[in-house]
């Protein structure tokens, strides 16, 4: 390291240097790895299989499969679980000759060229290029196909060998452990009221906790940055109008406006997000606005525009990327608090009915209020998730505000 | 002072405003057209519109939709111009002839139904004129459904035995003058009824036995917008006759018997967090990174990142459940007294109300401590450093005098606009945690007509929700204007 630093690099050092920005960012890489790859841990189809005919990968031959993986969200994780190695392992390969806009862009660009690939003809050809893996059904390669009739295949199975979605017979509530006759594994958190793998569904609600909270963040800052940028760049009427709106999306309760919009619109996961997303700007409206009112009378506006620069450009160019950091410790505690609110709302009994989100499974917990796992298990993984986000913001926070320090 | 209430008060009506517009939205979004409600979407094309068939069905729709005034044009009633040919180019539509796809047909078809009483007039001008006899078939129909006055069950009181009696007779009459026809893919109406002719005329009797009933020469103005989904859900509101879908009530007595439940406990909470929060933050503050105020942050940091439907779950679990080990529950589990309270004394009345507000109080307001105590501390820090403490102290004030007499009072404006912020979350928790310890405030009633979609009920509470925050906010303001010189000063 250096013996002068920028005062970015002090930062960064002094944010990567903090024991709770570790603990926080270790849990947040366990939970996001548990969600990207949930169908590697817990799905009934095989890993690898072979009957004689040479090995096959069952599972990488569903992950595409619309017909297990309704959701768009899901094929975006399964996609992220494809090429993650590949990113990482690019990453690292130019770690230290690549700026990190560069890297960002090709940490986002790697799963888009792929998804571009793989994703897009899917939904017009039901053959396309997965047939080249698959070519039978799934079912006869499962689990529970296995254990019925072993015969002479070899086979690898997930850990732990449910399907998030399947209904086993007999395994209503079932303690943690309860070993489940259809495929011989253990219900290592048990089960829920309809008789489905807790910890299966723990894994997969990952999943939507972590689109919640990212896309209607990012929803909320687009709208936030456009809003507070034009209202402190531009001053006068425009500024008085925009923050009379502002004020109104403060003091709006905006739980109650998702609980009737959800209501009336359905209850789907892109419908919440999107009113998530919609609602949640006004914070971000104003931390933007004050931040661009700061940076509007520093010098190298002034220089800007004396160089004949349009107001635009200083705007996007020059005065917003100076007020990223307060957004980014913004932005970390906006996921937070997108998590909890969807939590909240499944946990009312008004989230997706057809998503196994952490809310949902405490919500059946409230319901069979003596069945212990299904209150513990979600409501740590959404503390962990919220506590964890919050130490890496609390942790940006204390390395990049001055005054914190 | 009354300046400044009055500028504040101003700036709430907005507010309020953008509330009965999203209302107005979010009810008018709910499944309207009576063609969707009658099919449930979809197959719409595969049905024949039968008014014989579908007569009972048609007019329990009605019903449903006069209750919301979800019949009549959402912000501009342009029915009242709609002329003979207006109609018969409808029908023309509703025809499955041509590239017509049958679904459309139908929702065009059955659309006119809908229609009420400012379409009688042209509906019988169609009657009246033989060359459009193609079209007398569903003309005929559509007028029984806008001739027939609509009888809400929690209204007909109001409105008196003769009229129902009346409406009554006429919608049986309206029901036997019913023209059966058909409209089949490629031909398109065809009359069905061998009465036909006999039917038309004793419908046209009807119509011209009552002509001031469907006089629409100066009602057709104001109708404008007088006959809107709009003047008719701010008529609803105002007067107190908006009823819930599923309950059967006035929403606005549904609301009355419970806000008072969610009013108190919020209030509380509000007070416990504030107060708690401002005492922790000026305990952190005059011991400054030490170990209790290091604790303090990690302990607040903890509270932060529990959700409250966990915690309230969890007390649920732990603490109000009986254990097959033996252990009995220590606190209830649902409700705000127990079903006895009717004969306690006053005392045990109250010990019994504290008893079940204890965990849903800790519950409401333990969020709370976290953000406001960091802000009361970083405040108070800022004033302690501040030149004015340091002339206090230079002139022999103690440190005690300085913090409660000097200090403290100034970092409260931060606290009081922080506060009333408090108040929106609150509301939303509310709902939460009344949901988990089955408390009959505003808050479960909000969350069971969303469940059950029941539109006006979620309007009403919605705005009695709002109003009440506002409330709260204005009181928020007022401290303001009483703690900060300042404003006084501004506005004197």
């Amino acid at each position: 390291m250096p013996e002068v630093m920028t005062p970015s690099q002090a930062a960064w050092a002094h944010f990567r240097g903090s024991i709770g920005v570790r603990i926080g960012l270790a849990i947040l890489a366990v939970l996001v790895a548990g969600a990207v790859y949930a169908p590697f841990l817990s799905s009934e189809a095989a890993l690898l299989w072979n009957d004689g005919s040479g090995w096959t990968s069952p599972v990488l031959g569903e992950l595409f499969n619309r017909k297990t993986y309704a959701k768009p969200y899901d094929l975006v994780f399964n996609l992220f679980a494809v090429t993650l190695p590949f990113t990482l392992a690019i990453a690292w390969w130019f770690r230290g000759t690549w700026s990190w806009p560069r890297r960002i862009l090709l940490i986002a660009g790697v799963p888009l060229v792929a998804a571009l690939v793989m994703v897009v003809p899917i939904p017009r050809d039901d053959g396309g290029w997965r047939s080249l893996w698959r070519g039978y059904p799934p079912e006869s390669r499962s689990l529970s196909a296995h254990l019925a009739d072993p015969g002479t295949v070899r086979a690898v199975f997930t850990p732990i060998g449910h399907q998030w979605d399947q209904t086993y017979a007999g395994a209503v509530l079932k303690e943690p452990g309860t070993v489940n006759a259809a495929t011989g594994r253990p219900f290592l958190l048990g089960t829920d009221s309809r008789g489905q793998d807790v910890l299966a569904r723990m894994l997969f609600g990952g999943r939507i906790s972590l689109t919640i909270g990212f896309v209607a963040t990012g929803i909320a800052m687009a709208i936030g940055i456009l809003i507070g940028a034009v209202s402190g760049y531009f001053g006068g009427w425009v500024d008085l109008l925009l923050q009379r709106i502002v004020e109104i999306m403060m003091c709006f309760p905006t739980f109650i406006l998702i609980l009737i919009v959800v209501s009336a619109l359905g209850r789907d996961i892109f419908i919440i997000i999107l009113v998530q997303g919609l609602t949640g700007w006004a914070g971000d409206a104003r931390l933007v606005r004050g931040e661009v009112l700061v940076q509007s009378s520093r010098d190298y506006v002034l220089a800007g525009r004396a160089l004949g620069l349009g107001r635009v450009r200083i705007m996007f160019r020059h005065i917003l990327p100076n007020c990223m950091t307060p957004l980014l410790i913004g932005a970390v505690f906006g996921i937070a608090g997108a998590v909890l609110g969807e939590s909240g709302l499944s946990f009312i009994g008004l989230g997706d009915p057809n998503a196994p989100s952490w809310g949902q499974l405490l919500n059946q917990g409230r319901e069979n209020i003596h069945m212990s796992w299904l209150i513990w298990t979600p409501g740590l993984a959404v503390f962990a998730l919220v506590s964890a986000l919050y130490l890496v913001g609390n942790g940006l926070r204390a390395a990049f505000d001055p005054k914190a320090r | 002072m009354l300046a400044y209430l009055l500028r504040r008060m101003l700036w709430m009506v907005p507010t309020f405003l953008g509330i009965l517009i999203i209302n107005f939205a979010v009810l008018r979004m709910q499944d309207v057209s009576l063609a969707e409600t009658l099919v449930g979407g979809g197959e719409a094309g595969e049905r024949q519109a039968d008014g014989k068939q579908m007569a009972a069905q048609v007019q329990g729709h009605l019903v449903k939709l006069r209750r919301t005034g979800r019949d009549l044009p959402a912000l501009l009633n342009t029915r009242g111009f709609i002329g003979p040919e207006g109609i018969v180019e409808r029908l023309r539509a509703a025809e499955r002839v041509g590239t017509t796809k049958d679904s459309d047909a139908f929702r065009a078809e059955v659309e006119l139904w809908s229609g009420g009483s400012l379409l009688v007039e042209p509906l019988a001008g169609v009657l009246r004129d033989p060359a459009q006899a193609r079209y007398h078939g569903p003309a005929a129909t559509a007028l029984t459904y806008a001739m027939m006055p609509i009888v809400l069950p929690e209204t007909a009181e109001r409105q008196g035995v003769a009229w129902v009696e009346a409406a009554r007779t006429r919608i049986q009459e309206l029901e036997r003058l019913r023209v059966g026809y058909r409209n089949e893919r490629g031909t398109g109406f065809a009359t069905t009824d061998p009465k036909v002719a006999d039917k038309v005329a004793r419908l046209l009797v009807l119509v011209d036995a009552t002509p001031g009933e469907w006089d629409r020469s100066t009602r057709r103005w104001t109708a404008l917008v007088g006959e809107t989904g709009f003047t008719d859900f701010f008529a609803k509101l105002l007067t107190g006759t908006l009823y819930s879908e599923t309950r059967k009530q006035p929403v606005w007595d549904l609301i009355a018997e419970r806000w008072q439940i969610s009013f108190t406990y919020n209030f509380i909470a509000i007070a416990i967090g504030w107060i708690g929060a401002v005492l922790i933050g000026i305990r952190s503050a005059r011991r400054m990174n030490t170990f209790e105020d290091k604790a303090t942050t990690q302990v607040l940091f903890l509270t932060w990142s529990l959700p409250s439907f966990f915690v309230g779950t969890l007390f649920l679990h732990l603490l109000c459940t009986d254990h097959p080990g033996g252990r009995t529950a220590w606190f209830p589990n649902r409700g705000i007294l127990s079903p006895d309270h009717a004969w306690m004394s006053t005392w045990e009345w109250l010990k019994d109300a504290a008893w079940h507000a204890t965990l849903p109080l800790i519950v409401l307001c333990y969020g709370s401590f976290t953000s406001l105590s960091r802000y009361m501390r970083g405040s108070l820090l800022d004033q302690l450093g501040s030149d004015y403490a340091r002339t206090a102290r230079a002139k022999g004030v103690d440190e005690d005098g300085v913090v409660y007499r000097h200090t403290v009072p100034n970092s409260m404006i931060t606290m009081i606009t922080l506060g009333s912020g408090l108040l929106a979350s609150l509301f939303g928790g509310s709902v939460i945690v009344e949901q988990i310890f089955s408390i009959p405030g505003l808050g479960q009633l909000l969350l069971d007509a969303a469940i059950q979609r029941d539109a006006p009920l979620v309007m009403g509470s919605t705005i009695i929700s709002v109003g009440l925050l506002l409330i709260g906010i204005l009181i928020a303001d007022i401290l303001y204007a009483v703690v900060d010189p300042r404003v006084r000063a501004r506005y004197a």
